[in-house]
């Protein structure tokens, strides 16, 4: 840290806020509340006098509340930069810490919380984590039990700079603990409240374990766990030097913590699961190893910064494998705890990792992105003649759309990733994506329907998750019917309506509308647009009475290949069982109320010459070649 | 779930289509329901819940039939709430002993008989018992078509709750009938400065060795009778205990939500208030019935309830 402080190129904004961040990659507008101090940053020499001069002492956050601190205070003692800091909540403004300044005159009760714009390249989350709350759990009986504490209370019991000079004593009745329990996956690993392992909760209670039995040989210390996880170079080996050292493993989820009244001695309760017995064992303290969990104001970065959450709350990556330290949002990078659970060479990899893209970015003055961007036809846009409209501009996850009424909306190219959610939401066509027109997509959608369609199922397919998932089917020799003809698009938001219709029309036996999962979507709020879209297409179609299962809505990711031939073989059944005259008629009957819907695609510039292209096609493959 | 439909249905399957079974594999044998059911400690070592749903995700069907689990669960879920993979093990128990019973398994437990000379056919065993073990059944009875209670011993728990309840005594189970608990109660106590305590205590509602260690500390004026469930208290053997010359009773259930058997605890909550209103309606209300709910977590509480109570007696002494 005190590195940090000293680069010339880093510059430490202690005690600021976020509140706000406009802008695109490289161009980032970040407004910050600097809150007010009532310290002078560059008067204060961080000498101390005001905190001892201080006659206010509220509990300590950094000592997990064990010792109390004053109203002038520093967080912690190795704090960067060093200047000292006035809690106005506890502050009863008797001034002796401006009599104790004295001649510095450091202290300015006057100051007030300062907003600042700047301009910044990029932008680095690494808000990190915080822990999951024991006394959730009553069975443990956290906060009732006085000698029950938490991992990171024995943290700075254990500590020599902490609050007993790293005497470790119980809460109780302030003697030396000789019998101790840790319980892990203390809200992990548990669908009442956190599901996920939380990484490194074996690796800090073994070694608070092997530290106790370093400074304390006679101390009996068991480790209840469900699991012991040691993934991580030379972490076995640790493992097994605590077992050594005599360490107790017990491998069992205690169930219960009672206490006797008068000893404030607590009892553990548990199976030992490889002796299949109940047992129940004296202790003289307990730890609690808790679930590491976002931080409680996780979701008001995420929508600061405009990223997504992974189901627990995590930041979300751009890819879980491949792009580790990216957010989905160009020029927002991840760093450490913030995106999950993590120990600290994770952490420390995954920041340099991050400052190293973020470097990447400082460093060009050009930025190159996927050339499949939205345009939009300002002739077409009906925002220019005035009229009230905007749906692109709420349908975009990114905020990529200035839209203004009166005048043409616009794309940010540089913000925009291509998922097509504007464009298929566009009510007037107005809009189009590179390498994904409308032309290019009926034409697509002409030629798989160009012979004998009513046989045909036409499968629309997102890239990032069904197409894997079509492609898994293929790579793993799952047999689906011969009769799907698949037609990709960047995310299901682009899977228009008139697509649907206009495969209708032509007489599709079948059509297949499928995307990720919507905690798995690649554009973040994408899928939701999509899913929104198929089930208003779906009901429009129960009006018209179509058959049901012609039209089918499925959400498959990249490793459900299984499910994707499952889904595709159950719309091939369901084809089957319809005559195929009464088939015909259906499509017949329905083929006016679909042209109807379609009718203004026309207009659309290159779709005209899209279909007299397919006729063309149609002409030279199905009547010359195939006869 | 079954991921290839075309393969044989297995005694796992089977046992995920009954009803509560379902999350069967979900289990990752963390050993929480164990620990936290009473079962072993106090009935039988070789029970265990987590083993009996390895033994059925390993196709083990006999074993599991034959398991002490399948036919000691009381279904009290205790263990359903701290489970954190939310599998409702006593649900998954109950469908594998729902399949054992199809094979012809029966029940090992001691288990409630009705005597048809005694039984009228009022029901209320029916209505009291947790588990729908009593059942009415017709019978022509010297020319007459009478009812009577018939109960299922595969269902029954033997928690005797309906012995309690049964207003003509029909129903009776070894150790816990009526005549073996009133056996007991001394017939009459000589009378001591000291005052005398009936405590009727639950077997459930002592989770540590230590508490019951504590009820036999005491002198002789405590007098203790273990019954297998609070629900089993009738009020009548708290007035014959008084009668005797006993002053006072305290009966000790599981926290209401806890009962090993239920809805136990909330009976006999029920019974001893309407004691408590009866006693109003004379005049005679002052607390020398008492019941109290210990909870799992309650240890030492009933020294502290014994103490409390027996103060209280003999500040009713002084005042007489």
């Amino acid at each position: 840290m005190v590195d940090a402080a000293r680069h010339p190129n880093i510059e430490i904004r202690a005690y600021t806020e976020v509140e706000r961040v406009d802008g695109f990659v490289g161009n980032f507008k970040v407004q910050l509340r600097e809150k007010a101090k009532y310290v002078l940053a560059d008067r204060c020499n961080g000498c101390g006098d005001c905190a001892e001069a201080c006659p206010i002492e509220v509990p300590n956050y950094f000592e997990m509340n064990l010792a109390p601190r004053k109203a002038a205070y520093v967080p912690m003692s190795q704090s960067v930069p060093l200047i000292y800091n006035i809690d106005m909540d506890a502050c009863i403004h008797c001034y002796k810490c401006v009599e104790a300044c004295g001649k510095l005159e450091a202290i300015d009760f006057a100051m007030e919380d300062k907003l600042v714009w700047e301009d910044v390249g990029a932008i680095i989350m690494a808000t990190g984590y915080t822990h999951f709350d024991p006394s959730l759990i009553p069975e443990y009986g956290y906060s009732r039990f006085p000698n029950v504490i938490t991992a990171m209370e024995m943290e700075r019991l254990n500590n020599s700079a902490g609050p007993t000079a790293g005497n470790l004593i119980r809460p109780s009745d302030k003697t030396n603990p000789k019998r101790l329990a840790f319980i892990n996956c203390v809200g992990s690993r548990d669908k009442r409240f956190y599901p996920w392992c939380s990484n490194f909760c074996c690796m800090y209670s073994i070694k608070n374990a092997v530290l106790l039995k370093q400074m304390y040989p006679d101390c009996d210390i068991t480790i209840y766990y469900m699991d012991i996880r040691t993934p991580s170079k030379g972490y076995e080996e640790f493992y097994d030097r605590a077992r050594e050292m005599g360490v107790h493993f017990i491998q069992g989820r205690p169930s219960l913590v009672t206490e006797d009244e008068e000893t404030h001695n607590l009892y553990v309760h548990a199976e030992d699961v490889s002796l299949g017995k109940v047992i129940e064992r004296e202790y003289d303290m307990v730890m609690l190893n808790q679930a590491a969990i976002p931080q409680l104001d996780q979701n008001v970065m995420s929508s600061l910064m405009n990223i997504s959450q992974s189901p627990g709350g995590w930041f979300m990556e751009y890819h879980p494998k491949l792009r580790p330290m990216d957010s989905p949002t160009d020029g927002v990078f991840l760093a450490g705890a913030c995106q999950g659970p993590k120990d600290i060479p994770n952490s420390v990899a995954q920041g340099s990792a991050a400052a190293a893209r973020a470097g990447r970015i400082l460093h060009s003055d050009e930025w190159e992105i996927e050339p499949i961007v939205a345009y939009v036809w300002e002739d077409r846009c009906v925002s220019a003649d005035g009229k009230k409209c905007g749906i692109c501009y709420n349908a975009c996850p990114y905020g990529a759309i200035e839209y203004e009424q009166g005048q043409a909306a616009k794309v940010i190219t540089a913000k925009c990733h291509g998922c097509g959610a504007c464009v298929a939401e566009c009510p007037h066509n107005s809009i189009t994506q590179m390498h994904f027109t409308d032309a290019q997509i009926l034409a697509q959608i002409h030629a798989v329907l160009a012979k004998r369609p009513e046989e045909k199922i036409v499968a629309f397919r997102c890239h990032w998750c069904s197409y894997g998932g079509a492609d898994l089917a293929g790579t793993s020799h799952f047999e689906y019917t011969a009769n799907e003809r698949g037609l990709r698009v960047m995310c299901s938001a682009r899977m228009d309506t008139d697509f649907i219709y206009e495969a209708f029309r032509l007489g599709a036996g079948g059509v297949l509308y499928s995307g990720c999962h919507p905690q798995d979507c690649h554009y973040i709020t994408g899928q939701i647009i999509g899913a929104t879209r198929a089930d208003r297409l779906k009901k429009a179609f129960d009006r018209m009475e179509m058959t049901p299962g012609r039209f089918r809505i499925e959400w498959i990711s990249a490793a459900e290949g299984d499910k994707y031939a499952r889904v595709l073989n159950e719309m091939q059944d369901v084809l089957d069982e319809i005559p195929k005259e009464e088939l015909l008629a259906e499509i017949e009957k329905l083929r006016p109320t679909m042209e109807k819907r379609v009718r203004r695609l026309r207009s659309v510039p290159g779709v005209e010459a899209a279909y007299q292209f397919s006729e063309k096609l149609e002409n030279i493959i199905v009547k010359e070649i195939i006869g | 779930m079954n991921h290839n439909p075309h393969a044989p249905e297995t005694f796992a399957d089977r046992v995920r289509n009954i009803p509560g079974g379902e999350h069967l594999e979900m289990c990752y044998s963390c050993g929480t329901c164990v620990s936290k059911c009473m079962i072993q400690q106090k009935v039988e070592p070789e029970y265990n819940p987590r083993r009996l749903l390895r033994l059925v995700m390993m196709e083990m069907e006999e074993e599991a039939y034959e398991s002490p689990t399948t036919w000691l669960c009381s279904g009290c879920d205790l263990c359903y709430p701290a489970c954190p993979q939310e599998i409702h093990i006593s649900g998954v128990i109950g469908a594998v002993k729902s399949l054992a019973v199809e094979k012809g398994y029966t029940s090992p437990l001691d288990t409630v008989s009705v005597d048809e000379s005694l039984c009228s056919g009022c029901a209320i065993c029916v209505m009291v018992c947790p588990y729908e073990a009593p059942h009415l059944i017709e019978k022509i009875v010297d020319g007459v078509n009478d009812r009577f209670s018939e109960v299922d011993a595969n269902r029954c728990m033997g928690c005797g709750i309906c012995v309690a309840s049964c207003p003509t005594g029909a129903i009776a189970r070894e150790g816990v009938s009526n005549t073996d608990i009133v056996r007991q109660i001394p017939h009459e106590v000589v009378k001591t400065d000291a005052p005398s305590l009936m405590v009727f205590i639950c077997d459930w509602s002592l989770r540590a060795d230590a508490d019951l260690e504590i009820l036999e500390s005491y002198p002789e004026n405590v007098k203790v009778i273990h019954i297998p469930c609070s629900g089993r208290i009738d009020p009548q053997l708290a007035l014959l205990s008084l009668r005797s010359g006993i002053s006072g009773v305290l009966v000790c259930g599981c926290k209401s939500g806890e009962c090993h058997y239920q809805r136990g605890t909330d009976v006999a909550n029920c019974k001893i208030s309407m004691l408590d209103r009866m006693f109003d309606q004379m005049d005679l209300a002052d607390g020398r019935v008492r019941f109290v709910q210990i909870g799992t977590q309650d240890r030492g509480r009933i020294r502290k309830e014994i103490d409390q109570m027996l103060l209280h007696l003999t500040s009713l002494q002084e005042v007489c």
